[in-house]
């Protein structure tokens, strides 16, 4: 009992310990503050990796009191407003991070799980985000029934970009994909019903309640910034599409994905129609980006296709390289990691691509597996 | 009567090549049959035409009386026809349970949406498969049952063999196609495999099993009936010791002699 006490108190002051180090990072304006944590960052990193017995009695540690340090986990989570009222923009730096799980989750089920290089995911982000937005602005849909319809439309075009890349194999598929990606972000531009560069503007805020999620969220008497709305909201999305995930990848569909991976003529031989479940991954990813998309346009109020650039497919594709391949929480670590750096190195903004190809090949050349690789699945004997 | 399987005129050809020319073939029920010639012979190219993995030229496959010819590889394993790989293709990555579980994808049925929405079907019939799985593996050696998180990397050649049978065995086949099986094998680890087989024919007799090999021990051990292929065609079948006397035989593998030289 003493023992549990103890080892309690241990992972809480461990995560108020990184709690403390992220609050610091976000509120610094300091470049030697920054670099200094990321430093401290990477050393504890290659500590981990390299005394493996370290990183094991961690993860004994989390593992064993799962409940105490999901509590702790949550309570972060949830205080993030209450933490960063005075700069909403820190918020919206984290509501993004949101965002962005969700997309790499998604492209996870295809780049991690089946192997298939997918680079469209900005046009299922924009797909979504366009098709909610349009329905809001010309038929007053609401918010809830359109971010379930959004996703719906960008499955469809998933499923549609899916049946030319199953003519081609591994870079030829790459190149299917951003050319699905530069015809959607064209046609953006260039569609007079899609408003073409001018985009879509006024798009009507979501409420719940009658409550609007422009208007600050008052909670005991504090009154938080509009962002902690959609904040409260992409945690929530991002929840599920953990669960959604844990379930894939846990049922026979992530099983054959993977084998799909591993070996694709072997998979054939095993009954898999390879064909059809690369197509599901397809769909699902899509659908993924769909509902962040629509998410992010109401959010903002005002999309255009700038917002689907090529560009973000490139970020999406890293975060996932650079988290581990197939493993949902080193995806979300790698997709706040490259969603919250970048933001304290503004002053390098037009090197951004640049620093994106940086991390991709040294993640690749020194831990091809990415930060945190794919586990074993364990099956519990009942 | 009709056979298990039965090829007519079986016939593949790359570019001007013909890989396997005009092959009738036929295994019942039950049968094992040793698929022996040099290397470059047609015998995988044998195998991959009646798995699906490539499209016959000319000719046919039937199986239990049903047109098999020119069908997409996943359906003809659906059908019952498993097989295993000259390197051994396992999922690398993946456990050793894990490859065994997707060997039995052909007749598994959960979806995405089970997965995703009807979680207890989708785990049922995983926890099922786990546990036919091991005893699966079990039967053939409890180390590997034990081991079964593994990585199927990190297993031995002679270990991955057993993996790799076991996983074509848990698509409940009617007909398994060994492809080299004792490939790098010490005779040891041969004598082992020989025993695995005949654990396979004692507990499903009704199997019939095709196996390439050029380990005489091993056709001579297990192989009812011996099929000869070289240059593509197959110049004479039956019982090892009809055609371990053949003239053609001992001409394909040993070479012709050229008078007294």
């Amino acid at each position: 009992m003493r023992n549990k006490i103890i080892q309690s108190i241990l992972i809480l002051c461990i995560e108020a310990l990184f709690y403390g180090l992220f609050i610091t990072f976000m509120f610094t304006e300091r470049m030697w503050k920054v670099v200094a944590l990321i430093l401290g960052l990477i050393g504890l990193a290659i500590y981990l990796s390299r005394w493996e017995k370290a990183a094991q009695t961690l993860a004994m540690l989390f593992k064993g009191m799962k409940v105490v340090s999901v509590f702790g986990f949550v309570l972060i989570i949830l205080s993030i407003p209450f933490v960063f009222k005075s700069s909403p923009y820190l918020i919206h730096i984290c509501l993004m991070a949101g965002l962005y799980s969700i997309l790499a989750i998604g492209l996870n089920f295809q780049l991690g799980s089946t192997n298939v290089v997918n680079f469209a995911t900005a046009a299922s982000y924009g797909i979504g985000a366009y098709t909610s937005a349009l329905l809001a602005v010309h038929f007053q849909l609401s918010f809830w029934a359109g971010i379930w319809i959004a996703g719906a439309v960008a499955s469809l075009f998933g499923f549609l970009l899916g049946f030319p890349c199953m003519k081609t194999k591994d870079y030829y598929l790459s190149l299917v994909t951003i050319a699905f990606g530069l015809i959607i972000y064209l046609l953006l531009n260039n569609l007079a019903w899609t408003g073409g560069p001018n985009g879509v503007p006024n798009i009507p805020a979501p409420s719940i309640g009658g409550h609007s999620f422009k208007s600050p969220l008052v909670f005991l008497g504090i009154s938080l910034p509009f962002q902690s709305n959609y904040f409260y909201f992409v945690v929530l999305l991002v929840v599920g599409a953990i669960v959604v995930a844990h379930r894939l990848h846990h049922s026979r569909t992530g099983l054959t994905w993977n084998a799909i991976r591993e070996d694709e003529i072997a998979a054939r031989c095993q009954g898999i129609d390879v064909t059809w479940y690369k197509i599901l991954a397809f769909g699902i990813d899509a659908f993924f980006g769909g509902v962040a998309g629509t998410v992010y346009a109401y959010y903002v109020g005002f999309i255009s296709p700038e917002n689907f650039h090529f560009v973000v497919s490139v970020v999406v594709v890293t975060m996932v390289i650079l988290g581990g391949m197939d493993n949902v929480f080193g995806v979300i670590i790698g997709a706040i990691l490259l969603t919250l750096l970048p933001e304290k190195f503004r002053a390098f903004e037009d090197f951004r691509l640049l620093i994106y190809g940086v991390i991709v090949l040294g993640v690749l050349m020194v831990r091809p597996q990415g930060l945190f690789p794919q586990k074993m699945r364990v099956y519990l004997k009942r | 009567m009709s056979h298990l399987l039965e090829t007519i005129e079986l016939t593949i050809h790359f570019g001007g090549l013909a890989a396997v020319n005009k092959v009738d073939f036929h295994i019942d029920e039950g049968e094992v049959i040793g698929l022996i010639g040099p290397n470059g012979s047609g015998k995988t190219t044998f195998f991959n035409l009646l798995t699906g993995i490539y499209r016959p030229t000319v000719g046919q496959i039937l199986y239990r009386g049903e047109n098999l010819t020119g069908l997409p590889a996943f359906k003809i394993t659906k059908k019952g026809i498993a097989r295993t790989f000259q390197n051994n293709r396992l999922f690398l990555n993946l456990s050793v349970l894990d490859n065994i579980l997707i060997g039995m994808h052909s007749h598994q049925s959960s979806t995405w949406f089970d997965a995703i929405f009807r979680r207890s079907v989708a785990e049922q019939e995983i926890e099922r498969g786990v546990e036919k799985s091991l005893s699966l593996l079990g039967q053939f050696s409890e180390e590997l049952a034990e081991n079964r998180y593994k990585r199927a990397a990190d297993l031995s050649q002679a270990d991955r063999r057993k993996v790799e049978i076991c996983r074509a065995l848990a698509s409940d086949p009617k007909l398994l196609l060994l492809d080299e099986p004792s490939a790098g094998m010490t005779p040891e680890e041969t004598e082992a495999l020989m025993a695995d087989i005949e654990k396979v024919r004692k507990t499903q007799p009704e199997i019939a099993i095709v196996i390439i090999e050029h380990d005489m021990t091993v056709i001579k051990g297990v192989a009812g009936r011996v099929s000869v292929f070289n240059y593509g065609s197959k110049i004479t079948e039956g019982t090892y010791a009809q055609i371990s006397s053949n003239e053609e035989v001992l001409e394909a593998y040993l070479g012709k002699e050229e008078g007294h030289a």
